[in-house]
């Protein structure tokens, strides 16, 4: 290399460093724009259909408002919304029998698009939402809650049009109230109503083809097949802060903008983008160099965003999820079960109603070392639950019990089981999660080192599949023990007592779990409406959870990166995402 | 030559026929419920699982499935791809052009910084422009694109912020959507040149920089390699004796007689090069959320979007039989030895 070109690459270097070297700039980015990197696309902008969170977030307050709110960060307590009162019994707005809630509509109040909202409107929005049922969808919320019906269609996926009869009277507009009859009371009602009940245009979605809101086109827009079938998949007119400009799934983000007609004061920001980052270095840079307010990070890598300049890390937030080690009572062994193994109890497997025995299922709960679970498995970002309802939620008994890691009482218990035979015998069987979820194959192993500790002869296998292999030994009843999660539909204790313990509840049902007077107690708390006595009964409920022990529980907390710039942020549990209307940016 | 082009031709649909048939048989080991996963997205949809089987017919014998398949296909429908939020058609003609101008921008450097160095290296054998580029190339080699990905991204965007990830701007991504805008072709930098907004065309060029730069890391080695073997193997040859001995300059040498030989086998090289980043480089589309096809594809197939995976692989298999035709024809354009039949 000759003199001049040692020269050369010695200034490049030095130029280099220089500018690698340089600080950023600590002024506010796009001050009127508040940008968001998450993870996942939306399903579908459409209300009736989507049930995912990406969905949610963009639409949820943002383009649709509902008619009450949640007060504050309480999950329990309600503003008016686009009603202008929460119905209460004192203001007559909740029937003596507790089944009609009457909502007074707010005046004033215009679409996107400058027409005025009306209480046909809530009444169209209600009906839309229960009678697209499309499989898998959010539907059922409503259906259960006013029409006391699972879905729209019976087993062989006929409509039932005698349904739309039904609502079309449960639901009646008088003037400009709506007033709601239910079958039955049903306690979290308001609570749905405060999460579900997004308030669409009518007059604009039939010009744009929608349903026209009658029985004859119903089966028509009754479980569209796909999102895009539906005319509000990419398209909206809401009476939120905010206008959806675009949807752009080729870009993967989601642009919304102030609406200036707004029925309280404007949005501070003028516009919303809602970007998907899929990669986490780019989304960690993006929000170290200020170009994303508020990114959506993974428990794990929260430590690689701790401690960036100008990043704000707010952990420890109450979260409404349940996570549990589900124990099945009823596996099918047929055609095979590489899970439980020889599908006898001769060392070597477990038969089918292995966990059907109170010892067995006493003997796991003791021998799990729930301390180490919450310190090792989630860094300490979790609590041990006594039951489905998590902490925070009303419900939620913080005198319940619950046992402890204790290996002699685990053992004496393992040693009654099957009248004794067992702790001779020993067993194996599989514990399952989804590939990837590095807490739960902790929670596995945990539960693995306690129970193999208690007597060689006993074993547990952890086992990963992916998410729909989950999907298919749960349909099929053959997983013998597995680790899942459930975050709250709304914010009410109900929505955690019926998948956890209910006999036709999406997890005890795949358990085989099947207690009357359980049951009938879940019924009695959804049915009542004095908090004293509601409360009494999830005690009790708790109570037996405790003693029939067929789900180990754990309580996580959540956590929120932003921007330090961000101004105005609150956490409510029951928010899907940042509530973005009184946000601000400000240094 | 004509007829050898028209046969290839022919062959593409029958490729594309083979591909879906193949992929329908793989799918037929997967379990309905294990398929219905790709309409799941929590938990509190697990009850829904039978009747999403019922709806999609998912149960069905796979043959069934895949005549209904084939049907909508006639009638021009590929399907909606639960992954890209779309039809996949609308996927293909949204996300390739992204990978297409991706493509060119990583092929040109390849090739010229490729040929350069190989030629170089092949000149100046064992001295160090030969050591530097053989480092060079293999150290870019030797380590995996997201590396190097995140290496750039860190360097270019994380210090220096240079190249952001992404595809434009906050500013220009509002002016591309605003209307005074026209997307003739969906290359976003030959668009913002046909609209004479020349700024677009700097941030989109400053997006696509990171990406583009990386992949010519990750490829150009081999080009490298096979640039500098091949010149010497050429430099060895009589006519080059022969025209040193002429008295012809050296450069006139290496530039007209010995690289254009030279460059023959860097052809079939750079077909396939261009082959498989039209197939869309997942990883560092990924890395740099740059909207390709490559990370669309690889999407489906994790998240089982069957009507996606098909019509991408579909999509690159035609792809690839293109290539490979464009290859053989160029080869008898540079070649005139070679003679297709």
């Amino acid at each position: 290399m000759s003199a001049r070109h040692q020269l050369v690459a010695l200034t490049l270097v030095v130029l280099l460093t220089a500018l690698v070297g340089s600080a950023h700039g600590q002024a506010v980015r796009n001050p009127d724009t508040y940008v968001v990197v998450r993870f996942a696309d939306p399903e579908t902008l459409d209300p009736a259909y989507a049930y995912d969170t990406a969905s949610s977030e963009i639409i949820l307050w943002h383009i649709y408002e509902t008619l009450i709110f949640f007060n504050g960060s309480s999950t329990g307590l309600f503003v008016p919304m686009l009603a202008t009162e929460v119905p209460s019994a004192a203001n007559g707005g909740i029937s003596r029998d507790g089944r009609t809630y009457t909502f007074k509509i707010r005046e004033g109040v215009r679409f996107h698009d400058g027409s005025p909202m009306t209480a046909d409107d809530v009444k169209y929005s209600l009906m839309r939402f229960m009678f697209m049922d499309r499989d898998g969808g959010p539907s059922a919320l409503l259906l259960e809650a006013i029409l006391n019906v699972h879905g729209t269609r019976d087993e062989r996926g006929t409509l039932n049009m005698a349904l739309f009869q039904e609502a079309d009277r449960a639901i009646q507009v008088r003037g400009n109230t709506v007033s709601i009859t239910l079958k039955q009371p049903f306690a979290p009602f308001l609570s749905i109503m405060a999460a579900w009940s997004m308030v669409q245009s009518k007059r604009w979605a039939v010009q744009n083809g929608d349903w026209d809101g009658t029985a004859a086109t119903l089966a028509r827009f009754n479980n569209p097949k796909k999102p895009e079938d539906t005319v509000m998949f990419n398209k909206a007119n809401g009476t939120g802060p905010f206008k959806l400009v675009q949807w752009d799934r080729q870009t993967r983000q989601t642009i919304l903008e102030r609406n200036e007609g707004y029925w309280r004061r404007p949005a501070a920001f003028r516009r919303v983008i809602i970007r998907v980052v899929e990669d986490f270095g780019a989304r960690r840079l993006m929000l170290q160099n200020g170009d994303a307010d508020f990114a959506e990070i993974n428990r794990p890598e929260i430590p690689q965003v701790e401690g960036l300049p100008g990043v704000r890390v707010i952990d420890d937030l109450s979260a409404l999820i349940t996570d549990g080690i589900f124990m099945n009572m009823r596996i099918d062994t047929s055609g095979g079960n590489p899970d439980v193994g020889s599908g006898r109890l001769d060392g070597n497997g477990i038969p089918p109603d292995f966990f059907a025995d109170l010892n067995v299922r006493r003997g796991i709960a003791q021998a799990f070392d729930y301390n180490t679970m919450i310190r090792d498995c989630w860094r300490g970002k979790a609590s041990v639950g006594n039951g489905p309802i998590p902490k925070g939620l009303f419900g939620y008994n913080p005198q319940g019990k619950w046992y402890a890691y204790d290996p002699q009482r685990a053992a004496a218990a393992f040693r009654e089981a099957r009248g004794g035979q067992l702790w001779a015998t020993g067993f194996r069987f599989g514990l399952l999660f989804n590939t990837g979820n590095a807490t739960r194959q902790c929670m596995g192993q945990v539960l693995k080192a306690g129970v193999e500790a208690l007597n060689p002869r006993f074993r547990v296998d952890v086992r990963s599949i992916t998410f729909p292999q989950l999907l298919q030994l749960y349909r099929e009843s053959k997983l013998p023990m597995w680790v899942i999660g459930w975050a709250a539909d709304y914010p009410d204790a109900d929505n955690f007592v019926t998948p956890f313990l209910h006999s036709s509840g999406t997890y005890s049902k795949a358990q085989g779990y099947n207690n009357p007077e359980m049951d009938r107690l879940i019924q009695q708390a959804r049915f009542e409406t004095d908090p004293a006595k509601r409360r009494a009964t999830y005690a009790r409920i708790q109570e037996i959870a405790y003693n029939d022990v067929t789900t180990l529980y754990s309580y996580r907390v959540t956590v929120r990166v932003m921007r330090t710039w961000v101004r105005g942020w609150y956490h409510n549990p029951a928010f899907f995402a940042p509530y973005i209307y009184p946000m601000s940016k400000s240094p | 030559m004509a007829a050898y082009i028209a046969r290839r031709l022919v062959m593409l649909p029958l490729v594309a026929f083979g591909v879906t048939v193949l992929i329908f048989a793989l799918l037929s080991f997967l379990d309905p419920a294990v398929r219905a996963g790709a309409f799941i997205t929590n938990p509190n949809q697990l009850k829904a699982i039978d009747s999403i089987i019922r709806t999609y017919g998912l149960d069905r014998p796979i043959y069934e499935q895949y005549w209904t398949w084939l049907r909508e296909v006639f009638r021009g429908n590929l399907g909606w791809s639960q992954t890209a939020r779309m039809p996949v058609r609308e996927a293909i003609a949204a996300f390739f052009p992204g990978t297409l101008e991706l493509t060119f921008y990583a092929f040109v450097p390849i090739m010229l910084i490729g040929v350069w160095l190989g030629t170089a290296a092949a000149v100046h054998r064992d001295r160090l422009v030969d050591h530097l580029s053989r480092i060079f190339s293999i150290s870019f080699r030797s380590l995996p694109s997201f590396v190097w990905g995140l290496l750039v991204l860190m360097v270019f965007y994380g210090r220096l912020s240079w190249f952001p990830p992404g595809r434009l701007s906050l500013d220009a991504d509002l002016f591309v959507r605003s209307g005074q805008f026209h997307a003739y072709t969906g290359l976003v930098t030959l668009d913002a040149l046909l609209n004479g907004q020349l700024w677009i065309f700097a941030d989109a060029l400053r997006h696509i920089a990171g990406p583009a730069i990386t992949l010519t890391m990750v490829s150009i080695a081999l080009l490298v390699r096979l640039m500098r073997s091949s010149m010497l193997e050429v430099l060895n040859q009589d006519y080059v004796r022969t025209a040193r001995s002429k008295g012809l300059a050296e450069p006139v040498v290496i530039d007209k007689h010995a690289r254009r030989n030279a460059l023959i086998p860097v052809i079939t090289l750079s077909s396939y090069t261009i082959v498989s980043l039209l197939g869309g480089v997942v990883i560092t589309e990924t890395i740099f959320n740059f909207p390709g096809i490559g990370r669309w594809g690889a999407f489906a197939a994790q998240q089982l979007d069957i009507p996606g995976v098909t019509g991408f692989t579909m999509f690159v298999a035609a792809l690839t039989v293109l290539g490979n035709l464009a290859a053989d024809v160029l080869y008898v354009f540079f070649d005139p030895r070679i003679r297709l039949r």
